[in-house]
C-alpha cells in the first residue's frame, strides 16, 4: 500500500511539473529515432545520454526512459510501411504489419501497433512495480558467489536466446565480451591487463563507445550494404477507430504483456525476444494460425505488445541487480551511474523514492507514446520519406560526437569505429551482438566476485555449488548448456553415462 | 553451395576465435602474481582473463570442428550474399568513416570536418545508388545544404544547448 501511494505521488509530481514537457519531446524524439532504420533504441539512448550530462538526475533518467519507450514503439511504423524493422525489436512486427499495409490497411496496422505497445508497456509497468521490490529483497541475500553465477547465467542464457539456431556462436560472443571487459586496470591490484603501456587502454574500453560502435556504427555499415528501400502506398485513415477495436484481443495482449515482461527480465535478451516469443505464443494459441505472416492483426498485436512490455521488464534487473535486461537498458544503467545513482539490491532501502519515480516515468512515457502515436500518424510518415542513405552520414557524426562527449577522448571515437567494424563482421558471420555487450557489462561483476569468492574460501570451489542459491543458478546454467547441445553430442553423453554406470556396477 | 559457404565462414571464424582465446590465455599466464607482495594467489590479475580466454579457445575449437564435420546452422549467413553494389557501398562507407573518425575528427575544426564528411558521404552514397535520379550538380547542391545544416546544428545543440565540449 505504501508502494502504491509512492507511485501515485510520483505520477502526480511528474504530471503537475514542467517535466511533462520533457515527456512529450523526449517520447517524440524516441519515436522519430525508432522510425529511422539505422537508429536503434540503444543508439538513441546512448546518444541522448551525452545530452543529459547537465540535467538534474531525475529529469535525465526521465528523458532516457521516454526515448527508450518511444524508440521501441517507433520502429514498428517502419516495419509496417517499409518492411524494415526500425529497431531489431520490431522484426516480428514486419511479418504481419507489412502484409496489412500492402492490403491497404496501414492505418489499422499502426493503430493496432500503438494500442499493443501501450498495453504492453502498462503490463510491463505493473510487473516492474510488483517484481522489482520482491527481487531486490531477495537479492539482499546474494553474496559474491551468487553474483558470479548470475553473470555466468546471463552470458549463457543471452547467448542461447539471441541465437536460437546456433547457441555456440552466442556463447562465443558473450565470452568475447567478457574478454573485452578484462582490458584495463583491474580493481584488486590496480594492474593494467592487456594494455601494453598504452595509456588510453589502461582505462579500459568505455561502455558507451563500445555500445555506440557495435549498434550504431555497425548499423551504418549494414544499411549502406543493403539496397535502397521504398515506402508502400497504403490507407492510413481510421486510426482511432481501429485502436479501439484492438482492445478486443484481451487475451493476446495480456499473454504477450506477461511474456514480454519476463523476456525483459532475462539479462541481455530484451525487446526483440519479447516480440518473437509473444508472436510464437499467439500463433500457437490462435484459432487461425495460418493467417500469421499474411496480415494477422493478432500477430501484429502480440509482437508489438511483447516488445514494449519488455522495456519495463528490462528495467527490473537494472534497478535491483545492476544487470541490464537488454542492450538499451545497459546504456540506461551506465547513464544512471554517470548521474550518481546506485542501482542494485539496496535500491528499495536507500532510493525507494527514485524507484517509484521510474515506474511513474514509464507510465507517463507510455501515455505520451499512445497520444502522439494516434494523433501524429500522418506527420510522422514524412520521416519515412527521407532517404536513409542520406541520413547515414549524419548518424555517423552523432556516433562520433556521442562517443567523444563522454570523456573528451579521441580514443573513444576510434574504439567506436573499431567496434563498429567488429559488430558488422559479427552480424555478417552470424554472431549475435547482444551477448558481447552483456559480456562487456558483466565482465567486472564476474571478475571481482569470482576472485573475491575464491579468496574467501582459500581457493576452495565447493561453496560455488553448495550454497543454496548458487547451486540453483549453477544447475540452471548446466541445464541450459546440456539442452543446447546438438542431439549427437547429447546421445554421446548419454552413452558415456550408461558406460560409466555399467562400469560402476561391474566394479561394485 | 550455400551450406559450403556457411561451413567455410564458420571455419574461418572458429580459427580467429581460437587464436584470440589462445593469445588471451598466454598473455594471462604472463601477468604478474605479486608473490613478493604476499598477494593471495586467488586474486591474481591473470586468473579470470585466463579462464575466460581458455573457454573462448575451446568454444572456437568446437566451431572449427563443427565446420569440418559439415554441421552448423541451417540458414544462409549475410556474408554469403554480397552483390557487387554492396561491396562498393560498404568499402566506400568504411573508407569515409575511418578517414573522418580517425584523421579529421579532432584534428581540424569540427564544423569544417563534419561538413566535408557529410558532403562526401552523401554524394558518394547517392552516386553508388543504382536508382539515383538526380544529376551531379543538383545532388551536390542538396548534399552541401545537408552537410552545412548538419554540422552547424550538431555543433550548436551539443556546445550551446547541452554544454558539451567538441574537438577542434
Amino acid at each position: 500500500m505504501d508502494g502504491l501511494n509512492q507511485f501515485f505521488g510520483a505520477v502526480v509530481a511528474i504530471g503537475m511539473s514542467a517535466d511533462m514537457l520533457v515527456v512529450v519531446w523526449a517520447t517524440l524524439l524516441g519515436i522519430v529515432v525508432g522510425m529511422i532504420p539505422g537508429l536503434t533504441a540503444t543508439l538513441g539512448v546512448a546518444l541522448v545520454t551525452t545530452l543529459t550530462f547537465t540535467m538534474e538526475q531525475n529529469t535525465a533518467i526521465l528523458v532516457l526512459i521516454c526515448v527508450y519507450i518511444g524508440a521501441i514503439y517507433g520502429g514498428g511504423r517502419t516495419a509496417i510501411l517499409l518492411n524494415i524493422p526500425g529497431t531489431p525489436a520490431n522484426a516480428a512486427s514486419a511479418l504481419d504489419g507489412f502484409p496489412l499495409a500492402k492490403q491497404g490497411r496501414a492505418g489499422e496496422a499502426m493503430a493496432v501497433a500503438t494500442s499493443g505497445s501501450f498495453l504492453g508497456t502498462m503490463v510491463g509497468m505493473v510487473g516492474l512495480a510488483l517484481i522489482a521490490p520482491w527481487l531486490a529483497e531477495f537479492a539482499l541475500d546474494f553474496t559474491s558467489f551468487e553474483f558470479f553465477w548470475l553473470a555466468v547465467f546471463g552470458i549463457v542464457l543471452c547467448g542461447q536466446l539471441t541465437s536460437m539456431d546456433d547457441p555456440l556462436k552466442g556463447w562465443i560472443a558473450g565470452f568475447l565480451g567478457l574478454l573485452v571487459a578484462m582490458v584495463g586496470q583491474e580493481s584488486l591490484h590496480a594492474y593494467s591487463r592487456y594494455s601494453y603501456g598504452i595509456l588510453d587502454l589502461e582505462a579500459g574500453f568505455g561502455l558507451l563507445p563500445v555500445l555506440v560502435g557495435a549498434f550504431g556504427c555497425a548499423e551504418v555499415f549494414v544499411v549502406m550494404r543493403q539496397e535502397a528501400t521504398t515506402l508502400v502506398a497504403s490507407q492510413v485513415g481510421g486510426v482511432l477507430r481501429s485502436a479501439l477495436k484492438s482492445f478486443r484481443y484481451v487475451r493476446t495482449w495480456l499473454r504477450s504483456g506477461v511474456i514480454g515482461t519476463f523476456m525483459g527480465v532475462v539479462p541481455g535478451v530484451g525487446e526483440d525476444m519479447g516480440a518473437w516469443v509473444s508472436y510464437a505464443a499467439a500463433k500457437r494459441a490462435s484459432k487461425t494460425p495460418d493467417d500469421f505472416g499474411k496480415g494477422s492483426t493478432d500477430g501484429l498485436l502480440a509482437a508489438e505488445t511483447g516488445n514494449n512490455a519488455a522495456v519495463p521488464g528490462a528495467l527490473i534487473p537494472v534497478l535491483t541487480l545492476a544487470i541490464p535486461g537488454s542492450a538499451p537498458a545497459a546504456v540506461l544503467l551506465a547513464a544512471m551511474v554517470i548521474h550518481g545513482l546506485r542501482p542494485g539490491p539496496l535500491i528499495m532501502i536507500t532510493q525507494a523514492d527514485f524507484f517509484y519515480s521510474v515506474v511513474a516515468m514509464v507510465f507517463w512515457a507510455s501515455v505520451a507514446m499512445l497520444v502522439l502515436g494516434l494523433l501524429l500518424t500522418r506527420p510522422l510518415l514524412l520521416i519515412l520519406k527521407v532517404r536513409r542513405e542520406w541520413l547515414m552520414g549524419v548518424i555517423f557524426v552523432l556516433c562520433a560526437v556521442g562517443s567523444f562527449a563522454i570523456a573528451g577522448r579521441l580514443f573513444d571515437v576510434w574504439v567506436m569505429i573499431g567496434f563498429g567494424l567488429i559488430g558488422f563482421l559479427m552480424r555478417e558471420t552470424g554472431f549475435p551482438i547482444a551477448p558481447m555487450i552483456l559480456g562487456v557489462v558483466l565482465g567486472p561483476i564476474l571478475d571481482n566476485n569470482f576472485r573475491r569468492s575464491l579468496s574467501l574460501t582459500q581457493g576452495d570451489p565447493i561453496p560455488f555449488v553448495t550454497r543454496p542459491i548458487s547451486a540453483v543458478i549453477a544447475l540452471l546454467v548446466l541445464l541450459m548448456i546440456v539442452l543446447a547441445l546438438p542431439p549427437p553430442v547429447r546421445r554421446m553423453l548419454g552413452q558415456a553415462k550408461v558406460r560409466l554406470l555399467e562400469g560402476r556396477r561391474a566394479d561394485g | 553451395m550455400k551450406v559450403d559457404k556457411v561451413m567455410r565462414t564458420d571455419l574461418i571464424s572458429g580459427l580467429v576465435v581460437s587464436v584470440i582465446g589462445i593469445a588471451g590465455f598466454v598473455e594471462a599466464l604472463r601477468m604478474p602474481r605479486f608473490e613478493a607482495r604476499n598477494a593471495d594467489p586467488f586474486t591474481v590479475p591473470g586468473l579470470t582473463p585466463g579462464i575466460v580466454s581458455f573457454v573462448i579457445a575451446v568454444l572456437g575449437l568446437m566451431l572449427v570442428l563443427r565446420a569440418l564435420a559439415g554441421r552448423g546452422a541451417s540458414e544462409t549467413l549475410p556474408i554469403g550474399v554480397w552483390p557487387e553494389g554492396s561491396v562498393k557501398r560498404t568499402l566506400f562507407t568504411i573508407a569515409t568513416v575511418v578517414i573522418y573518425g580517425g584523421a579529421l575528427f579532432g584534428r581540424i575544426p569540427f564544423i569544417a570536418a563534419t561538413t566535408l564528411f557529410v558532403f562526401v558521404f552523401t554524394v558518394g552514397a547517392e552516386w553508388l545508388n543504382p536508382q539515383r535520379r538526380m544529376g551531379l550538380p543538383v545532388l551536390a547542391g542538396w548534399a552541401l545544404a545537408l552537410s552545412l545544416v548538419a554540422a552547424f546544428v550538431v555543433h550548436y545543440v551539443f556546445t550551446v544547448v547541452f554544454h558539451v565540449r567538441l574537438p577542434g
